[in-house]
């Protein structure tokens, strides 16, 4: 395994009263995208300019390439200036009185590049991100989008350590941010580029990410691939906050035939698998998680396992797809159901669940 | 940083209230005790220029708040046409200086030889003068020329104009007409801010010095600023009778201002008269807006365009007045006027004073800004509050503080009588607006744009050297132009300060005035006039481009 390009450990940030970074650790390992998702003042931000320099960590320690470049209790405090770092802001940033090469160039200016190479650089920078063409350009004379490259082109002039991206693609309307996030990853692929990415989309998050860390209330709620995330919630906000989640309260119940979810009033019996009831006891109370898309809804019959009963209260018609919204003993939840099965109103169905696919957790 | 600030701004007022309980001469060893405030107030005359200070803003204040009115309403809410002109009239009648404005007006309507007088007494039932400039009423209708009222106008007309469009034609389509929705949605809407610039007016009107000096003093006439002056003046000078006048005067204002703070911010009226987008419908007037345009025109031409050619008429006749003799133009005046030695000092002293502030002013107020700016500094609040003082501290009392500060202090040996104590007065005065708009500039920057630089591996210096300052140097250039004009007209701030070595323009212009040489003065007011408009205008042309640019 490669070394760490960029380490947290136990970092705390403050503002106030508030922790906005609560003991954070991860790493980042060299060539991946790693993502910090959340909702807005989750804190994801603001880890990203403690990776920046631009905010001083109030605890823990902070290392680039195993350098430690914040270390408060230390007093150890790298400015930004010092880090070789690339960053594209969520407003681009980009200087309105410079020209888009001039503000390609800044970077190497600042580093006494000589002319030829500073040029040659530029260009390639240029080249890289599709703005070959517009070098001379003022800067405010660019779309969205165009400004967008050039914040791009910016921070990967110099080559930094890592790249940070601050929600790059929010200000861009639907389509062009779809095709950036393929060009993003195309270029990251192609330079094998070290990324640190923060957004609250978990579109662009499951996408471009090779691993993605959910932001909550400052703390790190679980790190992990796209799938893992998606598939195997660590808590309730995660699956929540990464698309729409069905949930029932129940009670857990251990035998000799595997575990089972059992609802608390009305019948029905779910098999989960072994693992996502390790820490829970038999007869703990347990709230099951899954997706709508993971349960499947058919005619009334005879219960088979994993299959509780249910009766439709109303339905959508999305036009790809019905969504269901039934109540289970006392619970609503919504389903999604292909055009193929038609259910009217008030009809009793059955809802059969996948046990590879939900997650328990205590109540 | 914010020490020295304290120290800069606070001092000034510390020693004009201390100053006041001291009874004996300034320099002198100090004598503590009430018999300045007693005298002050024992004195009818002194309580007759509270009053009268008062009376004057209130009264001229209703004319020119509902004149300001139309005007902001005509351009930015209806098709009126040559709207953008007669917004750009109003800019230029803003940058006409007032004492310039006041002598050309004398010139119009004074009892003996002013040309009104003399056209009106060939009118029937007309025995003896028609006008007189030198009452009451006659300060108030050159207020209502001078500058104060355009300068509503620019503050009125923006916030017409964002009014959302989406208010008044939701009005429209429920079924009002134009004049309903007017009465019942765009003024009420707008009531609360029309009336926070009615009050802000007021409270600057208090700080009026020049036209009551020249229209209220030969009258008996005086209000707190220009008692003040007249207790400085005497002989022996009554130090202490002024400040006690001047220490009661910021009182009151300080409670006019904090009350002002308080009905803004207590008030959530004022939060959102927004709607969506700019408005792009405009009110229809049909027939009228032929005769409205008319009407702006012809209260420009009044107010500013008549007492300004006789200016220049003025300072070309002989003896001011008199048509009929023969040849009754000469350039006389100006040829003296522009040989004279002491005028070729006092323009070198202007022009000094006025570069040492705009430059000054430049310097000290965008570091100050970019603190405040910045979350750096735990102490913004009352860097702020300091920064706001110069605001309720009219020209005088500034001016007076800082003579106190000179005459008690060492620093005498270095400000008093000279430019350099001047123009330091002048930039302690120009505090609010510069840091306002150094701080505006900074905000719409945003942070971004700088930690952008520092992440590319700039240093803090190298980034503002090659970052911010460009950024910010439309705005510095602005308001470095405003300053340095600000600085040419100023009467009030350094009248208490020159000495002969040391006699600026304005003060010339003032002696020239007093003296009765009007034709000199005319030519002279022409010349700073013309100076001004052409700043300012170059510096509106700095500020639009700014503008522009994003």
């Amino acid at each position: 395994m490669s070394q760490p390009v960029l380490e947290f450990r136990q970092v705390v940030k403050r503002f106030g009263s508030v922790n906005a970074v609560d003991q954070v650790s991860f790493s980042v390992e060299s060539g991946e995208i790693f993502t910090l998702l959340g909702p807005s003042g989750c804190g994801k931000t603001t880890t990203l300019r403690l990776v920046a320099g631009l905010e001083e960590p109030d605890g823990g320690e902070i290392l680039i390439n195993n350098r430690a470049v914040a270390a408060p209790q230390r007093g150890l405090f790298l400015p930004p200036e010092k880090r070789q770092l690339g960053m594209v802001f969520q407003s681009y940033a980009i200087w309105p009185h410079l020209t888009v090469f001039e503000n390609v160039a800044f970077p190497l200016r600042v580093r006494r590049e000589s002319t030829d190479v500073l040029r040659a650089r530029v260009q390639k920078a240029l080249d890289s991100v599709g703005l070959a063409g517009l070098a001379e350009r003022g800067a405010t004379q660019l779309s969205g989008g165009q400004q967008q490259r050039v914040a791009l082109a910016r921070a990967l002039v110099y080559e930094p350590a890592i790249l940070l991206l601050d929600e790059p693609l929010s200000n861009l309307d639907a389509k062009l941010r779809e095709q950036m996030r393929f060009e993003l990853r195309a270029l990251q692929t192609r330079l094998k580029l070290t990324v640190l990415y923060v957004t609250h989309d978990q579109t662009e998050a499951m996408t471009l990410s090779d691993r993605i860390a959910v932001v909550n209330a400052g703390r790190f709620e679980q790190v992990g691939t796209p799938e893992e995330v998606y598939e195997k919630p660590a808590s309730a906000f995660v699956g929540e906050f990464l698309g729409r989640t069905v949930s029932l309260e129940g009670i857990l119940k251990v035998a000799s035939t595997g575990c089972f979810f059992e609802l608390t009033e009305g019948d029905g019996s779910i098999a989960v698998g072994a693992d996502s009831s390790d820490s829970l006891g038999n007869g703990a109370s347990v709230r099951l998680i899954t997706r709508p898309e993971d349960i499947e809804i058919m005619p009334m019959a005879e219960l088979a396992p994993n299959q509780v009963a249910a009766r439709i209260e109303r339905i959508d018609y999305l036009g790809d797809r019905f969504e269901y919204h039934v109540r289970v003993a006392g619970f609503s939840m919504v389903v999604s159901a292909a055009k193929k099965d038609r259910f009217t109103v008030g009809t009793q169905v059955r809802l059969s669940f996948d046990s590879k696919r939900l997650t328990l957790h205590p109540r | 940083m914010l020490a020295f600030f304290g120290v800069v701004m606070g001092l000034p007022l510390l020693f004009l209230v201390t100053g006041s309980f001291n009874l004996s001469a300034p320099g002198k060893d100090a004598v503590y005790g009430l018999a300045n405030w007693a005298r002050a107030f024992g004195d009818g005359a002194t309580m007759n220029a509270l009053w009268m200070s008062f009376a004057l803003s209130i009264i001229r204040l209703i004319p020119a708040m509902a004149i300001a009115v139309v005007f902001a309403w005509l351009i930015a809410r209806t098709d009126m046409p040559g709207g953008n002109a007669v917004e750009v009239f109003c800019w230029v009648a803003y940058f006409i200086p007032d004492f310039p404005l006041t002598l050309a007006w004398i010139l119009l309507l004074d009892p003996n030889y002013g040309f009104l007088n003399t056209l009106a007494k060939d009118l029937p039932f007309v025995d003896g003068p028609l006008f007189n400039p030198y009452s009451f009423w006659g300060i108030v209708w050159v207020h209502t020329s001078a500058s104060g009222i355009w300068f509503k106008v620019i503050l009125l007309t923006p916030i017409f104009r964002r009014l959302g469009a989406s208010l008044e034609e939701a009005a429209r389509v429920a079924g009002a007409n134009t004049t309903t929705t007017l009465r019942r949605i765009t003024l009420p809407l707008l009531s609360p801010m029309i009336l926070a610039v009615a009050v802000l007016s007021f409270i600057r009107g208090l700080q009026s010095f020049n036209t009551e000096l020249l229209l209220g003093t030969p009258a008996g006439i005086f209000v707190y600023s220009t008692r003040i002056y007249d207790y400085i003046h005497r002989e022996p000078a009554s130090y202490g009778e002024a400040t006690a006048l001047g220490s009661v005067f910021i009182f009151i204002l300080g409670v006019l201002l904090f009350l002002y703070w308080r009905f803004l911010s207590g008030n959530r009226r004022f939060t959102v008269v927004g709607g969506q987008g700019y408005s792009t419908a405009r009110v229809k007037l049909g027939k009228w807006r032929h005769a409205a345009f008319g009407g702006c025109l012809l209260y420009l031409s009044i107010m500013t365009l008549l007492p300004l050619t006789f200016l220049v008429i003025g300072s070309f006749m002989r003896r001011y007045g008199f048509f009929g003799i023969s040849s009754p133009f000469t350039l006389a005046h100006w040829q003296n006027l522009l040989t004279d030695p002491i005028f070729l000092v006092s323009l070198k002293n202007s022009l000094i004073i006025a570069v040492i502030t705009s430059v000054g002013g430049i310097l000290l107020y965008s570091t100050v800004a970019y603190l405040l700016v910045s979350r750096r500094l735990a102490a913004a609040p009352l860097l702020e509050g300091l920064c706001w003082l110069p605001h309720i501290l009219p020209g005088i009392l500034l001016g007076l503080g800082i003579l106190w500060l000179f005459l008690a202090t060492p620093l005498r040996f270095l400000f008093y009588g000279t430019v350099w104590g001047i123009a330091l007065a002048l930039i302690l005065s120009d505090s609010p607006v510069t840091t306002q708009a150094f701080r505006a500039g900074f905000l719409q920057l945003g942070t971004d744009l700088e930690e952008a630089a520092r992440v590319t591996g700039a240093s803090w210096w190298y980034t503002y050297r090659r970052i911010l300052l460009p950024l910010l140097a439309p705005i510095a250039g602005a308001v470095g132009l405003m300053n340095f004009g600000g600085a040419l007209t100023s009467i009030s701030t350094p009248v208490l300060l020159y000495s002969h070595q040391s006699r600026p323009l304005a003060i010339l212009l003032l002696e020239y005035s007093v003296t009765g040489e009007l034709e000199r003065g005319a030519a002279l007011g022409l010349l700073i006039t013309a100076i001004i408009c052409v700043m300012m205008l170059l510096g509106r042309r700095l500020g639009l481009q700014l503008s522009g640019l994003h």
